[in-house]
Order: C-alpha cells, then structure tokens, then sequence
C-alpha cells in the first residue's frame, strides 16, 4: 500500500522527484568518496611508511664531517635513537643534467642529489612500494620530475660535471617519502654504488649529508634535537622533522578530500531545501486530502508516514547508488596518491569508511524530512477543508504599489515586487546562485593568487623581476662578491639587493638553543608587506615569519626579544615584524646587516633585481645563467610557479570543474524551481491571463523575478568568495605559514566573464523553463 | 441595434479518459445584442458556465462559430484573444479571484496598467471614482485578505470595468454572497448596463435572473427557450412579479 502511494507520487512530480534524487544520490556519491580518498589515503600512507621507514629527524650538513663523532653520539643516545644512518649526496645544479633533445634541468628552483638507497632506514620505493635497487649504469628518477620533464622508463639522462660524463638509464620513478612534495626543495636521484663511486671520484658535484636518527617508539625528539646541538654536532643546515614530511605527504590529496566533502555538504543541503520546497507545496496542493484523512480518523503519524516512505525509499536507493558509484568515481581523485604513494589501493578500510556517508545522509534526510512535517500537526481537518478560511483576516503591511513604479514596465514590476513579497519561497534560489557562484569565483581567485608575482609575499620576499641563488657550491661566496660587483656596473639593472642566509644558534621557548636560519640584507629596497609590524630597519632588529613567532615556533610577539648566538656571544634582538612565509617549512627570520654573517654557516646568497625599463629580463637571465654556472636565475613568477608545483595545475582542474558543477547545480535548480513555482502560481496565472494579460507578459514578470534573484546573487556569491574566501584560504594556509592571504582579482574574470557566463546560462535557462501557457482550457484552472 | 456576440452551432466536448467524451454544448446558436442584459438559467451541470466561458473565447469550442463584433474568436491565436479580453471584455466570477499580492485599488489598475502607454495618473482617478461607485473607496490600500466577499465582488466589478469593455461577463458573481451584498451588487450591474455596457452573467437565483431583460434556459448542454422581458426599472418595476414570472416560466419548461 505505502509503497503503491510511493509510486503514485513519484509519477505525479516525475522531474523533482528525478532532480531531488540525483542531488541525494550525488551528496552520497561525492561524500564516499572522498571517505574513500581519506581511508586511501590513511592507509596507503602508513603502509608507505612501513616500507620506507622515513626518518624521525634528519640534519642536513654540507662541509666537514666526522662519522666517528656521530656514532659516539648514538652511542649515548641508544635510550632515544634505535637506528642512525649517513646518508651522502652528490648535490648537481639543474644545467648539469642533460635529457631529451639538448634540454637540461637548468630551471627548476629543486636542489638535485644523487645518492644510493640506504641500508637500515629511510628507503626511496619504486611504484610498487618495493625497495629500489638500482644496477650499474641506470638511474631511479624522483616522480616529480617525470611529471615535470615527461621522462619515461627507458629514456636516458646525461650527468655533466667537470670532467665527468656518464650516461644513465632511467630503470624506475623514485617514490621518496621524505622528498616526494613539491613543497620539499630537494629531491633525490638513485643509482647504484659503483656509479657513485664514480662521480665522487671524479669530483662531479658538491658533497653533502643528511644524518639521518630513527628513534625509538618512545624516543625523546626534541631532547635528542637539543642534545646534538649542545654536542657541538655537524649541523649548518636545516633540520627537518618527520612529522612535516608526513604533512607535505597529505596535504594535496587531503586538501582535495576537504574540498569534495565540502561540496557534498552543499549538496545536501541543496537537496534538504528542494525536498523543503516540494513537501511543503504537496502538503499545500494535499491540505485537503490531509483534512479528509484526519477527518475520517488516521492518526498524524500515519499521515506523514505517507509523505516520509517516499523520502524514505529515495534516500536508501540514492544512498545506494551513490555509495556504489563512488568506487569508480573515487579514481579521478586520487591519481595524485596513487603516483606519490601508492599505486596499489586495495585497501578493506574504504568499503567500511565509505558507510558512513549513506548512512550519514539518510539520517539527516529523514531527520530533516520529519522537521518540515510537523506542519501536517497543525493543521485540523475542519480548517483544511475550508482552506479560504484560512487566509482571512492577516494584517499585513502593503508595500510596493503599482503607481510607485517609475522605471520598469508594469509586469517587469509586477516580477521584481513578487521576490520582495514571497522572500521565503525564493531565498532558496537566492542560496543557491550565491553558493554556486562562490564555487566559481573562489578557486579562480585562488587560482589567480597563486599564479600571480604577488605571491611572493606569502614566500617571504618582496616583488622583484627576477632572482638569483647561489647554493651548495664551494665557490658560492666568491661567485657572490664577483656578482656583486658586476650588478654594481651593470646599467641595465635598475636596484639590486643582496641577502645572506646562515645559520644561528636562537634561544627557543624553552630556554634551550636551536638552529634558526636567518636572512640579513637591506630588506627596504624590495619592501615585503608585513602582517604585524615593520621590515627590520638598524642594528639589534628582527623580524619573524608567522609560524616562526607562533606558539609551535618561538611564540614572539611585535616587541618581544629573541636571543641569538652571534659567534659565541649572546644578543637579543628586538621583534620588529611578522611576515607571511611558506617556505622552509614556514619558519625562518630576517634580520639588518648589522647582525653580521655567520660566516661557517652561510647556506645561501641570494640576490633580488629590478630590470630597467626597456630591457629584456628574459635576456638578462639568460646571461646571468650563462655567467654564473652554479646559480640559479629566475624570475619570481616562475619561481613561485615551481614551488606551487602540481597544486596550481590541481587548482586549473579544481576551476574547471567547478565552474561545471556549479553551472549544472545553478541549471537544474532553477529549472526545478520555476517549474514548482509555476505550478503553485497556477491560478494566479489563469487570473491573469482571463484580465488579458498574455503568456508573453507573465512570462516576463516571471523572469524578471528570476533574473533579479539571479544577478542578486551572484553580487553576494562574488563578494562572499572574495571575502569570506579569502578568510577560509588564510586559514587554511595558516598551517603552512600564510595567515593573511589577500586574493589578486582579477576583475574582468570575477566581475564579469564568470557572472555573465552564469548570467547566460542560468537566463537561458529561465527562458526555457517559464512556460506559461495553458493548454487547457483557462476555465479548468479557474473553476479547479 | 447589432450583436456584440453571436455563436451558430457551438459544440464543445470534453476528453475525460480513454473513451469518455463528455459532450457540454450541443448545438447552440446564440446571439446578443450590443447593451442587452442577459442571464443563463438551467439546472447544476447543464453547461451554463461552459456557454459563458466558451462565448467569451476563455475557452476554445470544439465546432462551430463564435463572432465577437464580428470578429471570428475561434480562430484567434493567444494574443489576440487576449487582447480582446484585456480591451473588450470584462469578468466577474463566483470566487472574485483577484490577484493575491496585490492591494484592492492595485488590484483594479493592474489591467490598465499592463497597456505600455497607460496614463498612471488617469488610471488611479477612474480606479477611484470606480470604487466610489461601488462604495468602497475607503478600502483602496487594503489587501485582499482585509475585505468581506461582497467588498471583494466589488472590487472584481470595478476591475473588470477600468478598460471600459464592450461586455461584463459574469459567472454566478453573487454566487457566494449573501442576500443585502447580492441585491448591492445586482444594482451595481444593473447601474452600469443601463450606461450601454452589455452584461451576460449565469445565475441559479431568480432574484438575480428579475433584474436583467432575457433569460436563456439551458438543459444538458441545449439552449431549450429563452425569455424576453422589459429593462428593469428600479422606480416602477416590482422585482418580486418579475421572479415569479420566472419561476412560473422556468417550471413551464421543466426545471
């Protein structure tokens, strides 16, 4: 019987019922799958992490080096360190590795190293997550730069450096665990220890080390951190926790999960409003069947048992459908986890995971359902069955006249003023327009921020035209100075500004010492925006990134001191500022060239310039480039664009597909919309139209309304995306190191290509869907 | 004087399902002259409503012809049937259906106002002097939700009066209202026909039927005999042997 009534009501509102479906059957689908990716993503990562045995602390040290020591060292730690392992690097610049067709690897802001596989721990896999072993004469090539160089197995590279030359297979991609993100500026080649020996012997790049601690379960990281640094342990280069590999691991597919379940939330709530809107227009339409049922003495709860079992059946079938499509679906998402992390993703955890959004779905649907119903409790039979009964009386204010209208013609009037009255009934739509609106306009503003030179603020650096880094050469400080003088003479080179990174000893907030790399120049020629504060200026200044000055970091404020180590002395220097910063891992500090260079631990120089006007800066790179072998000359775009990696061309999908998710949701909504509103207008239409009024006339008044609400939304969609926006992206990237995001609009993409595209379509849209005409008689209608 | 409104051999079916034909108007021929007040008597279901409807181009008739001044409405498409409805025509009816969202003079002023070229000022004075007309000028900014059914019959009397039609069509318009807002209103329409407006209303009250000056009596879908009287002359007719020469008329033919 129930179901009988289920599917008379289905035949009789065919296309919201279809719609509704869809929308539940799409949340379902959406949100499994990204429960899958997440499950996936859990699950591969800690079966990684098994097999790769990553690190728990590494410290990077280029220079002397005494193995002897650091077993000492491990000797006495054996309570915290279970394994410690060397690993060597044989550090190349990009222009040194020859591929394809005369093409090197000169561009990219990656340091590259070629290392053999370690022995106890921290294991660079194949794509089966198998132990890479890699003969004589081959080489495994980090996955990044196959995607970035399109480098197939079987394709050869050529290493030269000095007198070396060697030619090598590319036998595997390289899945590194600790190097594997865009986000980590160093990636690792593999090849086998006789080729090492090789290019060790012939000096083909610079030495340097990555002593590496696997730590007991229980093992006191921190402790042994502050230990290694008090024994005076080589240690003039970063040192990186495990966690933060872990981080980067995750982040890209993790982000994506969060912005799939994201978009499955608006779904139900698309489909709660629809189901809203239609259950209350078929109470509206059945007020009279609902009278006779009470009268003739069915219970309230039987009653809305009549309405709720369609609801009932469609949410399970949806839920369904949804949950079993969202294995094959889950395939487009997580191409990224499958090349970085694992190839194989058979894991059970998903099949159980993924439950929770049907079930999730039909709770609430039901839950959500039962809510909108109460309305059947207060209706009684007697009122419902003298329905005009019910409409005496109100008083209400009358507002919007007809002689009030001065610009529009009567019914484009007529059509506006019928939003302001039933605000209620058409908020949905203007929900609607203004989240898909926002699905549009917010990853494109990301999308612009992230492509644009201004990014560079979010980097720590101000806007320059372009950049060069001396790094991980012996010759570096020489090559400095010469270059130094050259930018002095050169005419074309309209400001330059030196920095120099090294390493210091800061006083953390525990009172113990660790390394902080800071960066010393005259920060007042390519001026940085500041979140808090002010560029350090003179002597005894500093200014900190924010995740250096938070409470993870050395929790400063502006004003605050922080104790330094300057060549055994101990100065505090003043908090004058906090920028934004995402690189190296968020934490690093500027300060005046007072502080005086820490000259055994210099790690980087790097040298901002402005062009002047009229001269090619592509030109201009190039012979820098050519001038100074071991640099690396870029311009900020391309800098930051490499850095970004993989997630601008994530963010160029992520906008295309949202542009087409919000525009079939804006299509399908509104269609749906206008088809219930018509039918619940109908004998205000057949009024109308028995005054004289033609199908024409009512058909602008309603599209009037319509596009009214249309273009109301999109203002507060694109408004919403490029505030609130911008509020959700800050904090997000908080965690990385950027807490005030400020998004590059570009105005003719958000003000009006997107808008007008939405205008368009959804106009289109409305214009199909406002069929007014009776095609029967008008009398039918007016008597009904 | 000529006919505003003339049908020859109207039929007008209806499909009700899968072989069932509902066949409302047999047959009819009819016609109306210009000023004439006319009413449509007969039984529940003999197809009174439908006549009007049909006659008035609301509906399309399923044979034969229908001339408005002339002009075939048969054959009209929408537009133009609308445009003679919205210029030419008004309508009363039994449920007043008159536009929710709207006050009662807005109610009025709508139909004028739609005309691109509508003086807004000369529409508000005659929506007005309308309303005084009918004795609700004090409720001009009320809703329709703030009027009894006899001021809201007034109103849907007033609106279908502001483009002054050639003919009020009225479908049982004192169906619903009680016997002081029913004679009011027969007034009120007796008033305006007797300024040259024609009137075809349908009516089951002989009382209402006294008041105009022919009488069609329909059975099953025929128009079976018609009754011709005098203009009714508030000062020198007595309604109440004008009703029951009616009803002797109506028993006559067998209702």
């Amino acid at each position: 019987m129930f179901l009988k009534m289920v599917k008379n009501d289905f035949v009789r509102q065919k296309i919201v019922t279809i719609s509704v479906f869809v929308f539940i059957a799409m949340a379902v689908l959406l949100g499994a799958s990204a429960i899958n990716n997440i499950a996936n993503l859990i699950q591969s990562m800690s079966d990684l992490q098994e097999r790769a045995v990553p690190a728990d602390i590494t410290q990077m040290h280029s220079g002397e080096f005494d193995q002897a020591e650091i077993d000492k060292f491990t000797e006495e730690q054996r309570e915290n360190i279970a394994m410690q392992e060397t690993m060597d690097l044989l550090t190349l610049d990009g222009s040194n590795i020859h591929f394809g067709n005369n093409q090197t690897m000169a561009g990219t802001v990656q340091d590259i190293s070629f290392v053999v596989q370690n022995k106890k721990f921290d294991f660079i896999m194949d794509l089966d997550n198998k132990k890479l072993d890699v003969t004589k004469g081959e080489v495994a090539v980090p996955i990044y730069f196959m995607q970035q160089y399109d480098l197939k197995i079987g394709d050869t590279i050529t290493v030269k450096s000095g007198e070396y030359e060697n030619e090598f297979v590319i036998s595997d991609y390289a899945r590194d665990y600790e190097m594997n993100s865009s986000l980590t500026s160093s990636k690792r080649f593999v090849i086998n220890q006789a080729d090492y020996n090789e290019m060790l012997l012939k000096q083909a790049g610079e030495l340097e080390y990555l002593i590496e601690f696997k730590l007991h379960e229980n093992g006191d990281s921190q402790g042994l951190q502050t230990a290694y640094i008090e024994g005076g342990l080589p240690a003039n280069g970063p040192t990186v926790g495990g966690k933060i590999f872990l981080m980067f691991n995750a982040m890209s597919d993790a982000a994506v999960a969060m912005v799939i379940i994201l978009i499955s939330v608006l779904l139900i709530i698309i489909a709660s409003l629809c189901i809203r809107l239609t259950l209350l227009a078929t109470i509206d339409e059945d007020l009279r069947e609902i009278g006779v049922m009470k009268a003739i003495g069915i219970s309230k709860k039987d009653i809305k048992k009549v309405y709720l079992n369609k609801y009932r059946v469609m949410s399970v079938v949806a839920g369904i459908i949804g949950y079993l499509l969202s294995f094959a679906v889950v395939n487009l998402f997580n191409g990224n986890m499958r090349l970085y992390i694992s190839s194989d993703l058979s894991g059970n955890l998903k099949y159980v995971l993924s439950l929770i959004a049907p079930l999730l779905v039909y709770f609430m649907i039901v839950m959500y359902c039962k809510k909108v119903l109460k309305r059947i409790d207060k209706i009684s039979a007697v009122v419902a069955l003298r329905k005009d009964s019910m409409e005496r009386g109100k008083n209400q204010k009358y507002s919007f006249p007809l002689l009030k209208n001065k610009f529009f013609s009567t019914n484009i009037y007529m059509g506006l003023r019928d939003v302001w009255k039933r605000f209620k009934l058409y908020r949905l739509l203007f929900f609607i327009f203004i989240v898909c609106t926002f699905i549009v306009i917010l990853p494109i503003n990301i999308y612009n921020t992230m492509n644009s030179p201004e990014f560079s603020t979010y980097m720590g650096i101000g806007k320059s035209d372009m950049r060069i880094d001396l790094r991980r050469t012996d010759s570096i400080t020489e090559d400095f100075k010469k270059l130094q003088e050259e930018l002095k003479n050169d005419l074309d080179i309209e400001k330059y500004a030196s920095y120099i990174t090294s390493s210091y000893q800061v006083k953390n907030a525990e009172d113990s010492w660790d390394y902080m790399n800071i960066e010393t120049g005259d920060f007042s020629i390519f001026p940085l925006n500041y979140l808090e504060g002010r560029a350090p200026e003179g002597e005894g200044e500093i200014s900190l990134s924010f995740a250096n000055a938070s409470k993870d970091g050395l929790n400063k404020n502006v004003g605050d001191e922080v104790a330094v180590n300057v060549g055994g002395e101990e100065k505090n220097l003043k908090v004058t500022g906090i920028y934004q910063d995402i690189t190296n891992g968020g934490k690093t500090a500027k300060a005046h060239t007072s502080l005086g260079v820490n000259d055994e631990a210099v790690l980087w120089y790097i040298v901002y310039m402005d062009v002047a006007q009229g001269v090619d800066i592509r030109e201009k790179m190039d012979y820098y480039q050519n001038a100074y072998d071991s640099a690396q000359v870029n311009d900020i775009k391309e800098y930051t664009r490499q850095t970004l990696g993989n997630i601008i061309d994530q963010m160029s999908t992520v906008v295309i597909g949202a542009f087409a998710i919000a525009v079939i949701i804006a299509v399908l909504i509104t269609a749906l919309f206008l088809r219930m509103l018509l039918s619940k207008d109908m004998s205000q239409i057949a009024i109308m139209r028995s005054m004289g009024l033609t199908s024409k006339n009512i058909k602008h008044q309603y599209m009037a309304g319509t596009m009214m609400v249309l273009i109301l939304g999109i203002i507060v969609g694109v408004l919403a995306s490029n505030y609130l926006g911008e509020l959700l992206v800050s904090m997000a990237m908080s965690t990385m190191g950027a807490a005030k995001i400020e998004f590059v609009h570009v105005v003719w993409q958000t003000w009006l290509l997107c808008p007008l595209v939405l205008i368009v379509v959804v106009g289109f849209t409305i214009f199909v869907s406002c069929k007014v005409a009776v095609k029967d008689d008008l009398s039918v209608v007016l008597r009904s | 004087m000529s006919n505003i409104l003339e049908a020859i051999s109207m039929n007008k079916k209806v499909e009700l399902g899968k072989d069932n034909e509902l066949h409302i108007l047999k047959d009819v021929n009819l016609d109306i002259e210009e000023g004439e007040f006319v009413s449509v008597m007969g039984p529940s279901g003999s197809g009174k409503s439908t006549l009007l409807y049909n006659v008035s181009g609301m509906d399309r008739i399923t044979s034969g012809s229908v001339k408005f001044k002339d002009c075939e409405i048969g054959t009209l498409k929408e537009e133009e049937l609308a445009k003679i409805r919205l210029n030419h025509m008004g309508f009363i009816f039994q449920d007043i259906n008159l536009l929710k969202n709207l006050s009662l003079i807005d109610n009025i002023m709508f139909p004028a106002l739609v005309s691109k070229d509508a003086d807004k000022n000369a529409v508000y004075q005659k929506a007005k002097k309308l309303m005084e007309m009918t004795g609700i000028e004090k409720l001009a900014d009320n809703t329709i939700t703030q009027g009894s059914g006899g001021q809201l019959q007034r109103v849907a009397i007033c609106r279908a009066l502001i483009n002054d039609p050639d003919i009020i069509f009225g479908d049982e318009p004192t169906g619903a209202l009680d016997s002081k807002s029913s004679a009011d209103i027969m007034s009120i329409l007796a008033e305006i026909n007797n300024e040259g407006t024609t009137i075809m209303l349908v009516t089951h009250d002989a009382k209402v039927a006294a008041k105009t000056e022919r009488i069609l009596f329909m059975v099953d879908g025929n128009l079976v005999a018609q009754k011709k009287m005098s203009k009714y002359d508030n000062q020198h007719d007595d309604i109440k042997k004008r009703e029951e020469s009616i009803m002797k008329w109506l028993v006559e033919n067998g209702f």
